[in-house]
């Protein structure tokens, strides 16, 4: 064979290159570009180096340059530049990468690109027949399977396969096929439901019910509706500030606003289009690769870099001299020494940026490091024990890590345990004495990673004018501001672009120490450099949940009522703080007498990062099955407990809106689990046992007033939104297009929406179920202002006051005698100039009764084996309000999803670190066990259309609240089940098994 | 992955010859070997690449025997019709291997000869007795989803949950080489105490062919359980294979094997000789799980393996006696 190239293909070096042999009879796959007969006696050798082959890619031949250990996903994405097909794990697990050989589905990742041969590879991009979908491409959108949209291209090429195969293929056979593509946004009820509806079938088993208020009026003047679907609903004063937007009527006089609305971004994401951070190629790009630590604990004596340095291709290597970034070590612990002390394994040591993946690969195994290795304390127990290796010799201040989670400044610290935070009011003591029960439990849940299916990763182009950087971020302006911070840059010179990301959880804020490394090695390299870290370097250095263990004590009157509640809690974020879980003890249940003790415990393992809701699954998994157990000891059903208990003040009524909303949610939800079928615990007979449990949802109402958009109209009549508020999955941007496509009488595709990018105005990040509430106001602000400019030329036009106008869908008209009125084109015809514009914050909150938190309920049904420990979830009910309903299509996806979320940590996840070496052992997504499609019950949403009057879209948030309840609601339904209490997570057949020979003794 | 040639040879003689090449190692359906390539415990020097190779790729079922070619997929074992009725336990094993997607890639020779999942052979950075070390790591360390039975000089399983079915139904496999041979596959298997370096018996320049299964007799009654925590995507905590002859109610002769529980797919002979002769019902099959699990050693953290074991393969039992797919 010969070479005739005279360019190098974007992902191969030279050096293997040339290196590639010639030889005689060509594999089937081959082209024998000399000619050359063939059939010779012995097979022909490609490689090492490159080799020139054809493939049938989406029924084109195309001819591409490989080396033999190119695996097909490589070659798709960037020989081809077929990027829909993703990369999830690199291991075969998750599926991400799926594509079809000759019909049949395949993974890319585990496929070298030579053994494709004369199969005919068919990927996301060839599925469309032009400009027309495949039917499953559309169910897809219309059933919205799909949040984040990083696992939808494979998911979509696994339907696809069976819907050739099976016209109408059952729930079962459905599950199957879809059960090798992992999903961590939790969207598998609406894969089924979309392949269901695709195949010509009824879809059930996985409903959204939708209960709205029945008033269409706008509230009278100077007041605003507050109230709750199945509720009470009355009109309250609020002072409006004059140069506000007015209040919405209710949801059922709105157009767009309240209705299922497919989002806009679906067919991006279901044809493959949609760039996420690791699609991003820009010419000259470099591929980076970091060097990590083995150790958990460990002095870096040596780095030695010359053997990297002068490896052909490699651009440019970094050493980490300090860290920085949001995993950032208190300085005061670096003093001695040249590097960093390493803390944990998979630490950062040192970085590559080289010409292909492959070279930066083989560079950083070309570092040299020599470690000191110290005794290391890699586990909550062993950490906690007097004699254990101190993750820090002095006492640190750190923050928590970006986003969320967190611990209080300057507390005391005492070998590796950090505080405690206390919060105590009343006599818990005396209370507790005085109670007639007193029942404790311990708690212990464990590490969980927040495994997004797209790695952290990042693009960074360091210029002199400008640093730009592509993340994949939940908040865009969080970036930019580490970056400008350990860069000394100033904000208005780093931009930050988050165009679609493959989910987050908490995990995606800031910089991060992988960001400034890619932003270094991108500086000295001058040139782009790319750094997706893998699925090790994702479980292990950028986050998790942190583990606990806590002592909890309720006591109790004789009815049961709240006398006082006293945690002690410990838990580990490994080499940062967070580990707190107070908050539920602290204000779901109100008692007498509240004392938290919360700890944080060091160890020598990878940082915690916030994970939804963080803190509330976990608090919630102990307090809510102690007050299941407090429910039987007073001889009370365990709902009318909670309804006694859930008030703003003991012995109180309820009426904090949430706790409103769960007294409805509980009778609602108990119907439709069978609640009065309910039988005593461990009743059934037989070693297979069914139960049903309760759970309670809570989670602030986090205003985040870095909310600010620009809404552009041109005179065409085109619209045009902007903010660096970024989509994580959630449906944002289509949440955006409603309010601005309700106020301007439009449809929500009208709307041109552009966000995550930090050239816009600001926006909150997506995390802490806050970015609703906090931007749509803004949205509708700006789109008044934008109002009050066209109707003051529409005004002038047809002789109408502009206060007289009004937007109806299509057209401008007075209120007052609707025949003046213009269509819309052509009202907006009448603008001055060719664009109207402007730029608003967000409006603080008006002036009212406050609504501080999220409230929902959860209930679950069980199976459980008591002879093997499996536990099957056979259907979780979710009864929940969030506000106003925008987009309830795009809520139950986000409460599936947190759902799904909260039985995967309940049953399956669980980082498992080498307690000697702290290294983590099951750092892929085979051994770490994610749910999967065939582990997702039914689930039933009921959504409560909510007010609160606060603001002018009383949007709230949802992606909390829909993931706190369900390990609780799940333990106690175990509990129905068997009859004895599991109070460890994750409850593994081991737990189980364990938890059953041990009887009920605590 | 370091770079590697590649060759795909057209007869199997030529393979024979390619996998000769020093530091040559052979590409199946890449499921396993890509993985270490990845993961940089195997640095081949070339890919002796299968999948041209001619008549690997037939399920034949002739007078009730079964003959399969090494390159048949398990997503094809588990769809065959004529081998769905033959020998159903190997479909139905087949069918509940990992995803639909690796089920399709994945050949019946590649699943035999992979290599064990244990979390510490499978970290570069653990260098275990299978690497030549000194150690096994999971002796002290995490041992929760390591062996029960013969763990001590190494605790890894063999991850494949189509052997057991292969086994119990007396499968031998065909191996081609300097000299072809046949072996059957129960002694295909490779004990720690023989060689801690490998599984399978597989010698260089050696290839797995095919299998053969013999006609099972009219009153062979089978089952098979894999048992899961997780139903998508899930590696065993056990999986039981068992083939009972029957005479009525009462068993003549019991095969069978289990999987996930030891380093080499473990025949339960204390099982098979209490149900020989025995009318088979939930006590007898009690306590044939029960004598199964007498000599199960477990370690530090996997001793809730031992009790599923005794639960699985009752049940199993019972629904080989019942005639029930599992």
């Amino acid at each position: 064979m010969s070479h005739d190239d005279d360019e190098l293909p974007s992902g191969l070096s030279r050096r293997a290159f040339i290196g590639g042999t010639t030889g005689g009879a060509a594999a089937v796959s081959l082209i024998t570009l000399s000619g050359k007969a063939r059939g010779a006696t012995s097979p022909r050798v490609s490689g090492p180096g490159a080799v020139r082959i054809s493939m049938t890619v989406n029924g084109a031949p195309r001819t591409l340059k490989v080396e033999p250990r190119t695996t097909l996903v490589r070659a798709l994405r960037d020989e081809l530049g077929l990027r829909g097909t993703k990369v999830g794990c690199d291991r075969g697990a998750c599926g991400a990468c799926t594509v079809h050989l000759d019909g049949e589905t395949a993974l890319a990742c585990t496929t070298l690109a030579l053994e494709v041969g004369d199969r005919k590879v068919t990927t996301i991009e060839g599925l469309a027949k032009g400009t027309t979908l495949h039917p499953i491409q559309q169910a897809f959108i219309e059933q919205d399977a799909m949040q984040c949209g990083f696992c939808t291209p494979g998911m979509v090429m696994s339907c696809a396969a069976l819907l050739a195969k099976d016209a109408k293929p059952d729930r079962a056979t459905i599950r199957n096929a879809v059960a090798g593509n992992l999903c961590r946004c939790g969207t598998y009820p609406k894969v089924f439901t979309a392949m269901m509806t695709a195949s010509g079938q009824p879809a059930k088993g996985w409903t959204l019910e939708t209960r709205t208020t029945g008033n269409p009026a706008a509230p009278p003047p100077g007041s605003a509706w507050v109230g709750i679907a199945g509720g009470a609903v009355t009109a309250q004063l609020r002072t409006i500030p004059e140069t506000e937007a007015k209040p919405w009527p209710m949801n059922p006089g709105l157009n767009v606003v309240g209705k299922s609305t497919s989002r806009l971004d679906g067919r991006a994401k279901v044809t493959g289009e949609a760039q996420y951070t690791s699609d991003v190629a820009l010419p000259g790009m470099l591929h980076a690769r970091r060097v990590v630590s083995p150790h958990a604990h460990a002095i870096v004596k040596r780095v030695d870099t010359r053997k990297a340095e002068k490896l052909a291709g490699v651009k440019a290597v970094f050493v980490v001299k300090k860290q920085e970034g949001a995993t950032l070590v208190d300085p005061s612990t670096e003093k001695n020494g040249t590097f960093p002390r390493i803390r944990y394994a998979g630490q950062c040591v040192a970085a590559v940026a080289a010409t292909t993946p492959e070279i930066a690969d083989d560079a950083a195994r070309l570092i040299e490091v020599d470690y000191e290795v110290l005794p290391a304390a890699t586990s909550l127990d062993a950490a906690m024990a007097s004699s254990a290796p101190l993750v820090y010799p002095v006492r640190v201040n750190l923050g928590g890590s970006a986003g969320g989670g967190g611990a209080a400044k300057d507390l005391a610290q005492q070998g590796n345990l950090r505080g405690p935070t206390q919060l105590s009011e009343g006599d818990v003591d005396a209370e507790l004495a005085a109670s007639a029960h007193k029942i404790t439990g311990t708690f212990r849940t464990q590490v969980q990673t927040h495994s997004p299916m797209e790695t952290h990763g990042i693009v960074a182009d360091w210029k002199p004018a400008e640093l730009t950087v592509y993340m994949s971020t939940q908040g865009t302006s969080t970036v930019r501001d580490d970056l400008a911070t350990v860069f000394d840059l100033p904000k208005s010179k780093v931009r930050v672009v988050c165009d679609f990301m493959g989910g987050g959880f908490g995990a995606k804020f800031g910089g991060g120490h992988f960001g400034v490394v890619a932003a270094e090695l991108s500086r000295r390299a001058k040139a782009p450099v790319r750094l997706v870290l893998d699925r090790r370097e994702q479980h292990t250095a950028v986050g998790n949940r942190p583990s606990t263990l806590q002592q909890l004590t309720l006591g109790a009157t004789r009815e049961g009522d709240l006398n006082a509640v006293d945690l002690v809690s410990h838990g580990t974020s490994g080499i940062s703080t967070g580990a707190g879980v107070g908050w539920a003890a602290q204000r779901l249940f109100p008692a007498n007498a509240v004392r938290t003790r919360q700890y944080d415990v060091f160890t020598h393992a990878g940082p915690g990062a916030a994970f939804r809701a963080p803190g509330m699954p976990q608090g919630v998994f102990a307090l809510d099955q102690l007050v299941d157990e407090l429910a039987e000891r007073v001889g009370m059903d365990s709902l009318d407990l909670r309804d006694r208990l859930d008030v703003d003040e003991r012995d109180g009524a309820p009426t904090a809106p949430e706790r409103i909303a769960r007294k409805l949610e509980r009778r609602i939800g108990a119907d439709r689990i069978g609640w009065k079928s309910r039988h005593a615990p461990g009743a059934e007979k037989g070693p297979i046992k069914t139960g049903i449990g309760v759970a309670t949802s809570s989670w602030r109402r986090i205003v985040d007033m870095d909310s600010a958009c620009e809404v552009r109209l041109a005179r065409d009549g085109s619209i045009q939104l902007r903010s660096s508020v970024m989509d994580i999955g959630t449906g944002t941007r289509t949440a955006l297009a409603m309010v601005l496509a309700e106020d301007f009488g439009l449809r929500p595709e009208d709307i041109h929406v552009q966000i995550g990018d930090t050239r816009w105005p600001i926006g909150p990040s997506s995390g802490g179920s806050k970015t609703l509430v906090g931007i749509t106001p803004a949205v509708r602000q700006a789109a008044h202002e934008v109002r009050i400019k066209l109707f003051a030329a529409v005004g002038k036009k047809l002789g109408v006051e502009p206060k007289d106008l009004r937007i109806v869908p299509g057209r401008v008209e007075s209120s007052v005698d609707p025949s003046k009125a213009l269509a819309w084109k052509q009202a907006c015809a009448t603008i001055p100039t060719d664009e109207l514009a402007a730029i608003a914050s967000r409006p603080a909150d008006w002036q009212g009764p406050k609504a501080d938190g999220y409230g929902g309920v959860q209930f679950a049904s069980v199976q459980v084996d008591t002879e093997t420990g499996v536990i099957r979830v056979l259907k979780v009910v979710a009864v929940q309000e969030c506000g106003r309903l925008i987009n309830p299509l795009a809520v139950q996806s986000q409460i599936n999803g947190g759902i799904i979320h909260g039985i995967s940590w309940a049953l399956f996840e669980d980082r498992h670190l080498d307690h000697k070496t702290g290294r983590m052992l099951n750092a892929n997504l085979d051994q770490y066990k994610v749910l999967g499609a065939k582990d997702t019950p039914f689930i039933d949403v009921i959504l409560l259309d909510q007010y609160v009057g606060l603001t002018n879209t009383d949007a709230h948030g949802i992606g909390e609240p829909a993931n706190v309840a369900t390990a609780a609601a799940l333990a106690n339904a175990v509990y129905n089940a068997i009859g004895v209490r599991i109070r460890e997570l994750p409850m593994t057949p081991r737990t189980v098994l364990a938890a059953l020979k041990k009887g009920n003794r605590s | 992955m370091k770079n590697f040639e590649w060759v795909q040879p057209e007869t199997v003689a030529d393979a024979v010859a390619a996998l000769g090449h020093p530091g040559a190692m052979a590409l199946a359906g890449g499921v396993d070997l890509l993985d270490r390539l990845k993961e940089r415990l195997d640095s081949p020097s070339r890919l002796v690449s299968l999948r041209k190779l001619p008549n690997l790729s037939e399920i034949k079922v002739a007078g009730g025997v079964a003959t399969i070619g090494a390159n048949v997929t398990l997503a094809r074992l588990a769809a065959d019709p004529a081998l769905q009725k033959s020998h159903r336990i190997i479909s139905d094993a087949a069918g509940h291997a990992a995803t639909p997607q690796l089920r399709a890639m994945a050949t019946i020779g590649g699943n035999l000869a992979q290599r064990p999942r244990c979390w510490y052979f499978r970290s570069e950075e653990f260098v275990c007795r299978k690497k030549g070390g000194a150690e096994c790591f999971a002796q002290e360390g995490d041992n929760s989803m390591h062996a029960v039975f013969d763990n001590k000089l190494c605790a890894a399983t063999h991850p494949s949950t189509v052997v057991t079915a292969l086994i119990a139904l007396g499968a031998r496999v065909t191996i081609a080489g300097a000299k072809a041979r046949e072996v059957e596959l129960a002694s295909f298997f490779v004990k720690p105490e023989t060689d801690v370096r490998r599984e399978v018996d597989l010698a260089s320049g050696e290839l797995i062919t095919g299998l053969s299964v013999p006609a099972s007799a009219a009153n062979l009654r089978t089952a098979y359980t894999k048992q899961v925590a997780k139903q998508s995507f899930d590696w065993p905590l056990v999986d039981v294979a068992v083939a009972l002859v029957m005479d009525g109610q009462t068993c003549r002769q019991a095969t069978i094997v289990l999987g996930a529980v030891a380093p080499t797919p473990r025949r339960a002979v204390e099982a098979e000789r209490v149900l020989a002769g025995a009318t088979v019902d939930v006590l007898a099959a009690g306590r044939a799980a029960r004598a199964a699990i007498a000599s199960a050693s477990p370690l530090a953290h996997n001793d809730h393996k031992v009790q599923i074991l005794e639960t699985v393969l009752a049940r199993t039992i019972m629904n080989a006696a019942a005639g029930r797919a599992s």
